[in-house]
């Protein structure tokens, strides 16, 4: 209410327009459909009150940092700069609106030119949008964009193949996103390893795209994907999903025929949040770029010549081209690719191989350990894996993680509840911040989970 | 662009939000869930709905995800064969391009003189095929639609879903609901009614209410609640147990997870700091609309310049916002309302929303919000009607004053230089 600058001045207003009451304002709603009762709300409060109920509501949650924790599943519990949100929260970013004035702009839409180039560079394609929503809405328009582009000179038009680990969520997402456009989604199976199955995958050959992840929904880094590109021959797009972090020490799919790189961007910028907001990443070959979604930064000149940064490519956005726009995305995730942008500046090319390092590291060490402990044995061996790896236990990973909880250790993901014939499969996620105190608690918590059951 | 308080900023740095996962076990996160529940439930009374996710995370997203409920519905009612979607001319253009993306054909009806839905066109357009009308109400040109609840009439007489377009929703708070209006589906927009700040273009957050019928079609999950039993651990202390729940025939995901978590728990913050008053930001939304339409139309101090213009749309009074045609400038000097927004960045404002409704020719369209003081309108105003009896190569050339000069569109398509040129 304190925010209302013009609040007890309304009568000195109303009076300067020739009106009497704030009721006259709204005297053009019919009695039919016009509100006359309060609305039955709580009262309102001051900040000081509310930072209270926020302390005890948010305090009542688990952070993940309270306790030794490997959730992990697509999202990071990373390590943020402390001058990302400082640079975040200043006025000019935050509270900024859409630069469709770039005169006043210039500050905004410069860090959005080089949040593209950032990703440009990491997947090595040379076009990147300014996000999407997530990982999942990216891979979904990713492939709708690949087949407008593909379709009309396709032997199997409008037909997509997509890994068949690609985890529920994000195929629920990609459903939602093709189902009314006619696109038909074929899975490729993966092999007893893991996998993807290349002899399969043959036949995607001629559809418009193939959609794969690397790593994979288990953390498995399928080397078997470089060879994708000669599987499916040169008139089918390939479209990447990638841990944008991982980046830092596998060779970018850009380098071996990925038309399309998507992925999740929120280990570089923010922390999981709840799930949101975070970001998807989207970047591709020319061939798709003016066909592709999202916000696209492009340099120019001013009346003097000198250099400028404006929104272009505008003619592909719904507030043209309507019905016929490439989507119908327009608020994005753009503040949280640019703490992106800040994060991956502060870390440079070298702190970007060490963190995927330490996060590669990690992984391998935490599987090492679990894998000592009696009755847990690899789901898939000698798989390399990156972030995260699964494992098969001797009792129910629903159980297992419910008694680490007691213990006060986040052990996983219960990969049951992706796939129902998994309940004995437990994901670990490891990153940065996983340190050799942590893995012993895991592997403790995990031992004395299984002697629970065994005794 | 409304008042963003720092006070959510700082809520949302807290762990017990920047540091969850969102597929933590129910009993993690009681505190994340009640704030959902407690969001569902007010945005659900505010708009007349029934039930509301807060998984979409853009107006646009929450757009497509009623209209893929609707789909459903229809599906379920044997009634897939709908496959038109109703749009005004006026509307926001994510309105078409999401019903589009669920594969409908888009029939647009133009709107009357007034701006206002033309009811004929509506009775003509209406048929075994239509699957959905989307509008908005205010308008786009900031006019209410008074026969909005005959519109409704005609649409479901057919068979057809009402989606309402909550980006005008900053009108209306507490003075009528879409539910009353006749529809069967809204999206809300968080960063425009809400104060989730704008940041450059996102992040946003776009839940949508639905009326009984539609909510079995929700994404997954909603945040529900049941009393506390014995054995239930303590939780938030306020006599319930809250968890994650799957709608019987969910559409399933639109977003990965549950949605712009972080912009929720803004947008709670900034509710309870209103609370059931939250009706007085509506009024000073739409007071401090007529003010400024009143100053600009009726100067003070004998300035001139209302010849540079006509109304957007004939009304007595406008809700949040309102639209100028500036038609008599052009043919007057040859100053295009793009020179007018661009001499106004001198000025030191940022330039009203330029060339939309595409409806009304060289459009301005004028949004204060509550959060401009009445010495900030008049200043405007008087600064505005400066402007338009300025010298016209003035305008031609504005900005003058600003970090660069005017940027060359055109240039930017045409190098398309979109990476930093490292060779």
């Amino acid at each position: 209410m304190d925010q209302l600058p013009n609040l007890g001045r309304e009568q000195e207003m109303l009076s300067a327009m020739g009106l009497k009451s704030m009721d006259q304002l709204f005297e053009d709603i019919p009695d039919d459909v016009r509100r006359t009762e309060p609305l039955p709300l709580r009262d309102p409060q001051s900040e000081e009150s509310i930072l209270t109920d926020a302390q005890r509501l948010l305090g009542a949650n688990v952070d993940l940092d309270s306790r030794p924790s490997f959730l992990s599943a697509g999202l990071a519990r990373n390590f943020v700069p402390s001058m990302v949100p400082m640079l975040a929260t200043r006025g000019e970013f935050l509270t900024s609106y859409t630069p469709y004035q770039p005169e006043v702009s210039q500050g905004m839409l410069q860090a959005m030119w080089e949040f593209q180039t950032m990703i440009s560079e990491l997947v090595a394609l040379p076009v990147a949008n300014v996000s999407m929503y997530d990982a999942s809405t990216a891979a979904a328009e990713a492939i709708t964009c690949a087949v407008r582009v593909r379709s009309k000179r396709a032997d199997q038009p409008n037909t997509v193949y997509v890994s068949e680990k690609v985890p529920p969520h994000r195929l629920s997402v990609i459903r939602n996103y093709t189902q009314g456009v006619g696109i038909k989604l074929v899975p490729i199976p993966h092999t007893a390893s893991g996998t993807l199955d290349l002899e399969a995958a043959t036949a995607a050959k001629g559809s418009c795209a193939v959609y794969v992840e690397q790593p994979n929904a288990f953390g498995i880094i399928d080397e078997g994907l470089m060879g994708l590109r000669a599987v499916i021959g040169d008139k089918t797009s390939l479209i990447v999903g990638v841990d944008a972090v991982s980046l830092g020490v596998l060779e970018a799919p850009g380098n071996w025929g990925a038309d399309i790189v998507v992925g999740e961007g929120q280990p570089f910028g923010i922390g999981p949040t709840g799930g949101g907001p975070i970001y998807g990443i989207f970047a591709c070959t020319k061939d798709y770029l003016r066909l592709m979604p999202g916000r696209i930064v492009g340099q120019s000149e001013d009346s003097d010549g000198r250099v400028a940064y404006t929104l272009t490519l505008s003619t592909r956005e719904q507030h043209i081209r309507r019905h016929r726009a490439t989507s119908n995305i327009c608020s994005n995730e753009t503040l949280i690719a640019l703490m992106g942008a800040m994060h991956m500046a502060l870390l440079g090319p070298e702190g970007l191989e060490r963190l995927a390092m330490r996060t590669a590291a990690a992984a391998q060490e935490a599987m090492e350990a679990l894998l000592s402990v009696g009755g847990v044995e690899p789901l898939y061996p000698s798989a390399p894996v990156f972030r995260e790896f699964a494992v098969r236990l001797p009792i129910p990973s629903k159980l297992a993680l419910e008694r680490m909880d007691k213990l006060g250790v986040t052990g996983g993901f219960d990969l049951s509840r992706w796939w129902g014939d998994m309940g004995d499969a437990l994901l670990v996620g490891c990153d940065e911040r996983t340190s050799h105190d942590d893995i012993k608690k895991l592997v403790n918590s995990l031992e004395s989970a299984i002697a629970g059951v065994t005794n | 662009m409304k008042h963003n308080p720092r006070l959510n900023e700082r809520i949302v740095q807290m762990p017990g939000i920047d540091r969850i996962h969102p597929l933590q076990p129910d009993h993690q996160v009681q505190g994340l869930l009640s704030i959902y529940y407690e969001m569902q439930e007010m945005l659900a009374i505010c708009a007349g709905m029934d039930a509301v996710t807060l998984q979409p995370v853009a107006g646009a997203q929450g757009e497509f995800t009623a209209i893929r409920c609707i789909q459903e519905f229809h599906k379920s009612n044997g009634q897939a064969h709908r496959n038109k979607v109703i749009v005004p001319d006026s509307a926001h253009g994510t309105n078409p391009a999401s019903a589009s993306m669920c594969g409908y054909d888009i029939i647009e009806i133009p709107s009357g003189q007034d701006g206002r839905i033309d009811l004929d066109a509506l009775r003509s357009a209406v048929g075994d095929d239509t699957a959905a009308m989307m509008i908005t109400n205010p308008s786009t040109l900031g006019v209410f639609e008074r026969d909005i609840a005959r519109a409704a009439e005609i649409v479901h007489d057919a068979g057809g879903q009402m989606y309402y377009d909550g980006a005008n929703f900053n009108a209306i708070l507490g003075k009528t609901d879409p539910g009353r209006m006749g529809f069967d589906a809204v999206h809300y927009n968080l960063h425009k009614t809400f104060s989730q700040p704008h940041g450059g273009g996102g992040p946003g957050s776009g839940p949508i209410g639905v009326k009984s019928h539609l909510s079995r079609f929700l994404p997954s999950p909603i945040a529900a609640r049941r009393g506390r039993e014995e054995g239930d651990p303590v939780g938030v202390d306020d006599g319930f147990w809250y968890f994650w729940e799957e709608p019987e025939s969910s559409i399933g995901k639109v977003q990965q997870w549950n949605g712009n978590a972080g912009a929720v728990v803004r947008s709670w913050a900034f509710y309870r700091r209103y609370g059931h008053e939250l009706e007085r930001m509506s009024e000073h939304a739409v007071l401090n609309a007529n003010y400024l339409r009143h100053r600009i139309t009726n100067p003070v101090d004998g300035q001139e310049g209302t010849s540079a213009f006509l109304e957007g749309a004939p009304a007595s009074v406008v809700k949040h916002e309102f639209t100028l045609n500036m038609t008599p400038l052009k043919d007057k000097n040859g100053a295009t309302a793009k020179d007018v927004a661009k001499r106004l960045l001198d000025y030191g404002y940022m330039a009203p929303t330029l060339y939309f409704p595409q409806i009304v020719p060289e459009c301005l369209m004028f949004e204060p919000t509550e959060t401009e003081s009445k010495e900030v309108l008049d200043k405007f105003a008087a600064d505005f009607l400066e402007i338009l009896s300025e010298d016209p190569d003035t305008l031609k050339s504005a900005p003058h004053t600003t970090y660069v000069k005017r940027v060359d569109e055109v240039l930017a398509a045409r190098q398309l230089v979109l990476t930093y040129p490292f060779e």
